[in-house]
C-alpha cells in the first residue's frame, strides 16, 4: 500500500513489477547455482570486497567552480 | 551529486577504468596520453607516457599493479601502474582497438583492426607476474582471425579459456581462447556496431552498447539478451552499477551530424536506466559533446563519463541514491 501511493502507480503496474524482479532474482539464482565454480581462494576475496563495500564512508569532496556557457 | 571535472586529456576520451578499489581512474584519450586519477579529489596521480597514437583501450589488473593498453601507433603496452614505466612493448601490423585482463591477471587479451590487407586479429598473451613484470614473451599464447564481421570488443568470459566478443555487424560471440574456434553466436544481438561490453562482477551476465540505440543485457553462457534499454540516441558506452539496480548508458550524436541536426538533439547526458523494469529513471548532464566512455567505481560509490570534449566528470552518488528506492521495497539480486 505505502509503495502504491508513494510512487502512485496501479496495482496491475506494481504486479507487473513485482512479477519481473522475480524473474531476474529467479534467473540470477540460477546463475549462480549452475556457473562455472570459482576457486576457494578467490571466493574469500570476494567476500572481503563485499564487507568493505558496506562500510560506506561519506568523504567531502573540494567543490569545484565551474563556468557554463550557455 | 557534486560533479569533479578532471582536466589533463587535450583531446576527446576513448576509454575510462577504475581499479577493484575504486580509488583510481584511469582514462586514456587520441591525445596519446593515459592519466591516473585519485577518485576522491580528481587530483592527477601521474601519466603513462610512450604511445605515438590514439590510446584506444585501457585495463588494470585486479591488484593495481600493472596496465595494459592498446593504441593506433600498432602497439600493446604492459605498464607498473605505480611507477609510470613501460614495462614492455607488443608490436603488430595494425592500431589495437581493445584490451582486457582475466579474472585472474594472467593473460590479457587484445584485438586488432582489420586494415592494409591484414585481418582483424585477436591475440591471448600470458602475462609472466614474475620480477618486475618486463620479462615477456614476444609471442602470444593464442592468435586467431574471425571469420566475418569484424571484432571490435572483447572480454574474457566466466569461465576460463572462453572470450565474449562485439562485432561491427551487431554480432556478439563467444571464441575458445586457445583453438579460435567460435563456440557461440548471436548475430542479431544489435542492429549495429557494438560500442561497449562490460561484465558483471561475477562475469554471469554483461551489457553492450551500439550506436543502434540501444544497450542490452545478456546471460554469458547462452548469450541470450535478459533485457533492452532503448534510446533515442546512438550509445558509445554502458555499465552496471553495483549495489543498486541501475545501469548508466552514454552516447550522443557525432560532432558531424549535431552540426546538421538542432542541438538539442545531441543530448550528451549519462542517462540511469532501471536495470530490471527497462525504464529511464534520470539523466545527467554536464558533456559538451557525445559521452564515449562511463565507468562505475566496482565499490559503487561513484560514477566516471569521459567525453569527446575531452573532459572527465567524476560524480559521488548523494546519500539519497542509496536510500532512494524509486520502485519500492522490492529485493533486487544483484
Amino acid at each position: 500500500e505505502d509503495a502504491a501511493e508513494e510512487s502512485n502507480v496501479s496495482a496491475e503496474l506494481i504486479a507487473q513489477r513485482k512479477r519481473l524482479v522475480d524473474e531476474w532474482n529467479a534467473w540470477r539464482i540460477r546463475c549462480r547455482d549452475e556457473g562455472p565454480k570459482r576457486k576457494g581462494k578467490e571466493n574469500g576475496k570476494k567476500e572481503e570486497e563485499k564487507e568493505e563495500i558496506e562500510v560506506w564512508i561519506d568523504e567531502v569532496i573540494e567543490q569545484i567552480e565551474e563556468e557554463v556557457v550557455e | 551529486m557534486r560533479p569533479i571535472l578532471l582536466q589533463g586529456h587535450e583531446r576527446s576520451l576513448t576509454q575510462i577504468k577504475f581499479n577493484p578499489e575504486g580509488d583510481l581512474l584511469f582514462s586514456c584519450s587520441k591525445d596519446h596520453v593515459i592519466n591516473v586519477w585519485f577518485t576522491h579529489n580528481g587530483e592527477r596521480l601521474g601519466t603513462y607516457d610512450g604511445h605515438n597514437g590514439t590510446v584506444w583501450s585501457i585495463d588494470v589488473d585486479s591488484q593495481s599493479r600493472f596496465l595494459v593498453s592498446g593504441s593506433a601507433d600498432n602497439t600493446l603496452r604492459l605498464w607498473s601502474v605505480q611507477t609510470g614505466k613501460c614495462l614492455y612493448k607488443w608490436e603488430f601490423p595494425t592500431a589495437v582497438k581493445r584490451v582486457a585482463f582475466s579474472d585472474d591477471d594472467e593473460q590479457i587479451v587484445c584485438v586488432t583492426e582489420q586494415r592494409m590487407g591484414y585481418q582483424g586479429a585477436i591475440r591471448v598473451f600470458n602475462i609472466n607476474r614474475d620480477g618486475d613484470g618486463s620479462n615477456q614473451s614476444k609471442e602470444p599464447a593464442s592468435f586467431f582471425n574471425p571469420i566475418g564481421s569484424k571484432a571490435v570488443v572483447c572480454a574474457f568470459a566466466q569461465s576460463p579459456n572462453l572470450l565474449i566478443t562485439g562485432h561491427e555487424s551487431g554480432k556478439i560471440a563467444i571464441f575458445d581462447a586457445k583453438t579460435g574456434e567460435e563456440v557461440q553466436n548471436n548475430e542479431r544481438a544489435h542492429m549495429d556496431v557494438v560500442t561497449d561490453l562490460q561484465l558483471s562482477p561475477d562475469r554471469s551476465y554483461f551489457i553492450t552498447s551500439s550506436k543502434d540505440k540501444t544497450a542490452r543485457i545478456h546471460d554469458t553462457r547462452t548469450l541470450m539478451v535478459i533485457k533492452t534499454y532503448s534510446t533515442e540516441t546512438p550509445l558509445n558506452s554502458a555499465a552496471i552499477a553495483p549495489l543498486k539496480p541501475y545501469v548508466l548508458l552514454g552516447g550522443g550524436q557525432d560532432a558531424m551530424s549535431v552540426t546538421t541536426t538542432s542541438l538539442r538533439q545531441g543530448k550528451f547526458e549519462t542517462r540511469f536506466w532501471h536495470k530490471i523494469f527497462e525504464e529511464e529513471v534520470g539523466r545527467v548532464k554536464g558533456h559538451f559533446g557525445p559521452i564515449n566512455t562511463i565507468a562505475v567505481s566496482p565499490r559503487g560509490d561513484c560514477y566516471a563519463s569521459g567525453g569527446e570534449d575531452g573532459f572527465v566528470r567524476v560524480h559521488h552518488f548523494d546519500e539519497s541514491y542509496f536510500r532512494a528506492k524509486p520502485y519500492g521495497d522490492l529485493e533486487i539480486e544483484d
